[in-house]
């Protein structure tokens, strides 16, 4: 307990990542609270007010149909933040399993399960979700799903050379003489084990999550209207950028914000949970 | 995409147009005799697909293959029909036999003449099952194309076919160039021989494509040296080029034409009313779209004004017909109300009802919702789909929206008939002969009765109407199609878009006709002092 409490305060210590933390816990309870806080209705349109800029009413102007850019941007954290909650879990799941039973039991189990994420390592992951939502629907659903079965080899990679070398640790010697089942032994007593990486792994991994979301959206294929994200709001801007600089502006401000909170967070976790840095 | 100038039918990706106009700025016309030189530079928004007329469908290659080719006929600057590669013409009394007299001094690009040969060789390529075009029905009509003499041909029809004329605006293409090739993929598809103003010179795909002045075209040669055709997919790219003025001419948004003064400080802005409508239109094959009731409803639920003043931004019209105010055949029909109450009340009397409470409208107890299709790459019906979506909210009714990259959607969606309504646009031919467009035999799956529309007395008109040479008799059996479809809409009418263009104010002698700014191309010039691409010629 000492242990984490003294990590925690390494991670406040740190102040970049301690206002990333910040800026992400803002995010995420704009996110939860949005109803609240956004000051009109996200798909409430005023057609003679659109393109309008920034001002009292309209906080950050409007767009093409009058939205209210402000309330639509919070709105969009909701898309962003659950697609990448959603997307980090789904490669999470796939990426700890993979990655133990592989490191674990080795031999042809192993062979096969990396050859296959090796396979899947070929593919440009953003072409390879673009395939898939250009088969199904688009929809912020199927980008979730996606971008999490996408993307957990780089995790099941790491965890299996993790789990290498835990498995041949003493304690390891003592679970199994003492006949623990085998689920029991991963994940009670290895997988606590290589927790770490796995943690800076999700952290960077809701970025590049938020990234692709941002980025499926803005080519049409993500939330799909009347609901919007940022990827889309950037979208529509696009095409007005020498009357209306707001639209590209605020989203992209906040896609950038997000991103790199998460991966500077990603980053201090890193440093902090390397064994190798002796200070504590 | 389809094509806009050759005088068939079109599904239309953009606004396209032949019109009347209406010039913003005036430009100083100068002084001075015209002096050859420049280039003209304008963008397109994706790549050609084919340099033969016969064979093009899509908008891109129409624009390209309009400088390269010339049909018997054309439309004149007043939207009358006039002789292009014909010296002249004559239709006999019964309206059956059309004799054509070709003009002697024309040239192909590659200097051999051009005879009734290549007519005659147009006309047996257009029928023959083999070639993919979509132009073959009209030709389908004409029972024999018979060549009097190297000059002289004569088209002998089996009935009489009212816009028989202007289906012989079609591009003639050269025999000598194609005899012996396999037509759909001769070479001859990418490296074009024509006999217009402009002769072919390179094409890099989904860069450009470049063409060079004819010197020996029969109406004189063009006085701008070179014709080239950029290909940016993106309209605000294209926009960016113009304030870098690197586009000498560029088709503008509603929001582009709205923009700062500042951005056109070298541009001319120009405004035509169009041949095109675009509506919301739903599929008679799938209940309840079948039911007149439903779409009575839907269209008082919409405020068309929304859209007219929010999207189009007042540079299109509201018209609740087929035809626009500058047809011949266009009669005043009175516009669609707003009244999202009666439309709850039509929507009770036949089975949809709140049963649970939820703000939305069940249809025989179950709930409902519809998926309205659009094309991507038309901002206007992307914003109107969602002005749509919001006011049929209002009245219960949960509507989806999907926009999906055109080739895709015509033929995955429309040709299968898989939608429950699409927002969409046909860019007619001047002639008000619509009859590919609304008669029930029309409906099979490539056919452009996609909605399905039936109305037998409909069905009659149309018939009556293209058989009939009487302009008086025509008229008034096409304002009864007006006064018939305003009891039964074929589909909900949207708009009539105005086409909306920038041009470069280097040019001279660029005129303001009916038909459209560009109808005397090969007399724009530009001054020596500001020329501002020069080539050794």
């Amino acid at each position: 307990m000492l242990f984490e409490k003294i990590k925690m305060k390494k991670l406040f210590r740190n102040k970049p990542a301690f206002c990333a933390l910040i800026l992400i816990s803002i995010i995420v309870i704009t996110a939860v609270f949005a109803p609240f806080i956004a000051t009109h209705d996200p798909s409430a349109q005023d057609l003679p007010r659109r393109l309008s800029a920034p001002s009292a009413a309209h906080l950050l102007g409007t767009d093409d149909l009058g939205r209210d850019v402000f309330s639509r941007t919070v709105y969009g954290a909701r898309v962003s933040i659950s697609v990448g909650f959603f997307a980090v879990l789904i490669t999470l799941f796939i990426g700890v399993i993979l990655g133990m039973v592989s490191g674990y039991f080795g031999g042809w189990v192993d062979s096969v399960i990396m050859r296959f994420t090796d396979i899947m390592l070929c593919f440009p992951t953003f072409f390879l979700i673009l395939i898939v939502i250009a088969f199904f629907e688009p929809s912020i659903i199927n980008v979730m799903v996606v971008i999490g079965i996408t993307s957990w080899t780089g995790l099941a990679r790491i965890v299996r050379a993790e789990v290498l070398s835990i498995r041949e640790r003493e304690f390891v010697l003592a679970s199994k003489m003492l006949a623990v089942s085998k689920t029991r032994l991963l994940f009670a007593h290895i997988l606590p084990n290589a927790v770490s990486p796995i943690i800076v792994y999700a952290a960077i991994g809701m970025s590049a999550a938020v990234l692709t979301e941002s980025g499926l959206s803005f080519l049409g294929l993500g939330a799909q209207p009347p609901m919007s994200s940022w990827g889309q709001i950037l979208m529509q801007g696009k095409d007005y950028i020498y009357v209306a600089w707001w639209l590209s502006l605020f989203p992209g401000i906040m896609i950038l914000l997000t991103v790199l909170s998460f991966n500077m967070i990603g980053e201090a976790l890193r440093d902090i949970l390397d064994p190798k840095d002796s200070k504590i | 995409m389809k094509n806009k100038l050759i005088p068939f039918l079109f599904l239309f990706f953009a606004a396209c147009s032949s019109g009347v106009t209406d010039k913003k700025h005036e430009s100083p016309q100068y002084d001075g005799a015209p002096v050859y030189g420049d280039a003209f530079i304008t963008a397109i928004a994706s790549d050609a697909s084919f340099l033969n007329p016969i064979l093009a469908s899509d908008t891109p290659s129409g624009a390209v293959n309009a400088m390269l080719f010339n049909g018997l006929l054309k439309y004149d600057e007043n939207l009358n029909i006039a002789c292009d590669l014909a010296e002249s013409f004559e239709v006999s009394q019964d309206g059956l036999v059309i004799t054509f007299r070709l003009k002697r001094n024309v040239k192909w690009h590659d200097g051999k003449p051009f005879t009734a040969k290549d007519v005659k060789f147009t006309y047996d390529i257009l029928v023959d099952t083999n070639t993919k075009t979509p132009y073959s029905s009209s030709f389908m009509l004409v029972k024999e194309l018979e060549i009097v003499d190297d000059y002289t041909v004569k088209a002998h029809y089996e009935q009489p076919f009212a816009p028989n004329l202007e289906s012989w605006g079609m591009s003639i293409i050269a025999e000598h160039v194609f005899r012996g090739t396999n037509f759909n993929d001769a070479p001859a598809n990418r490296k074009p021989v024509g006999t217009g103003p402009y002769k072919f010179e390179s094409w890099q795909t989904d860069q450009k494509i470049v063409l060079k002045a004819n010197p020996d075209y029969f109406e004189g040669k063009p006085y701008l040296s070179k014709y080239i055709i950029r290909i940016v997919p993106d309209s605000s790219v294209q926009f960016l080029e113009l304030r870098n003025e690197s586009l000498d001419s560029v088709d503008l948004t509603p929001d582009q034409w709205n923009a700062y003064d500042s951005f056109f400080k070298s541009y001319d802005k120009y405004r035509q009313a169009t041949f095109s409508f675009t509506f919301l239109g739903f599929n008679r094959l799938r209940k309840p779209f079948d039911n007149k009731d439903f779409m009575k409803a839907v269209e008082l639920a919409i405020n068309k004004k929304d859209i007219i003043d929010g999207v189009l931004l007042g540079t299109g019209i509201e018209i609740n017909g087929i035809y626009p105010p500058q047809s011949w055949a266009y009669k005043e029909i009175p516009k669609s109300e707003y009244d999202p109450k009666k439309a709850l009340d039509i929507l009770k009397s036949i089975g949809f009802l709140d049963i649970d409470n939820d703000g939305y409208l069940e249809y025989n107890g179950k709930p409902f919702d519809f998926t309205i299709t659009t094309n991507q790459g038309n901002k206007q019906r992307e914003l109107s789909a969602e002005i749509i979506q919001q006011h049929l909210k209002k009245i219960g009714i949960n509507v989806n929206i999907r926009i999906i990259e055109f080739s895709t959607f015509i033929n995955q969606y429309i040709a299968k008939r898989e939608f429950d309504a699409v927002i969409i646009g046909w860019s007619t031919t001047l002639d008000p002969d619509q009859y590919s467009l609304w008669h029930s035999g029309q409906t099979a799956p490539r056919q452009y009765n996609f909605l399905s529309y039936n109305n037998p007395k409909i069905d009659k008109l149309l018939e009556q109407a293209r058989t009939t040479f009487d302009m008086g008799k025509r008229k008034k059996m096409y304002h009864e199609i007006q006064d018939i479809m305003y009891e039964d809409p074929p589909c909900i009418f949207l708009y009539f878009p105005d086409s909306l263009s920038a041009l470069h104010k280097r040019f001279r002698d660029v005129k303001d006709f009916p038909i459209g700014v560009g109808y005397n191309f090969i007399e724009w010039w530009t001054p020596r002092a500001e020329v501002k691409y020069s080539f050794q010629e």
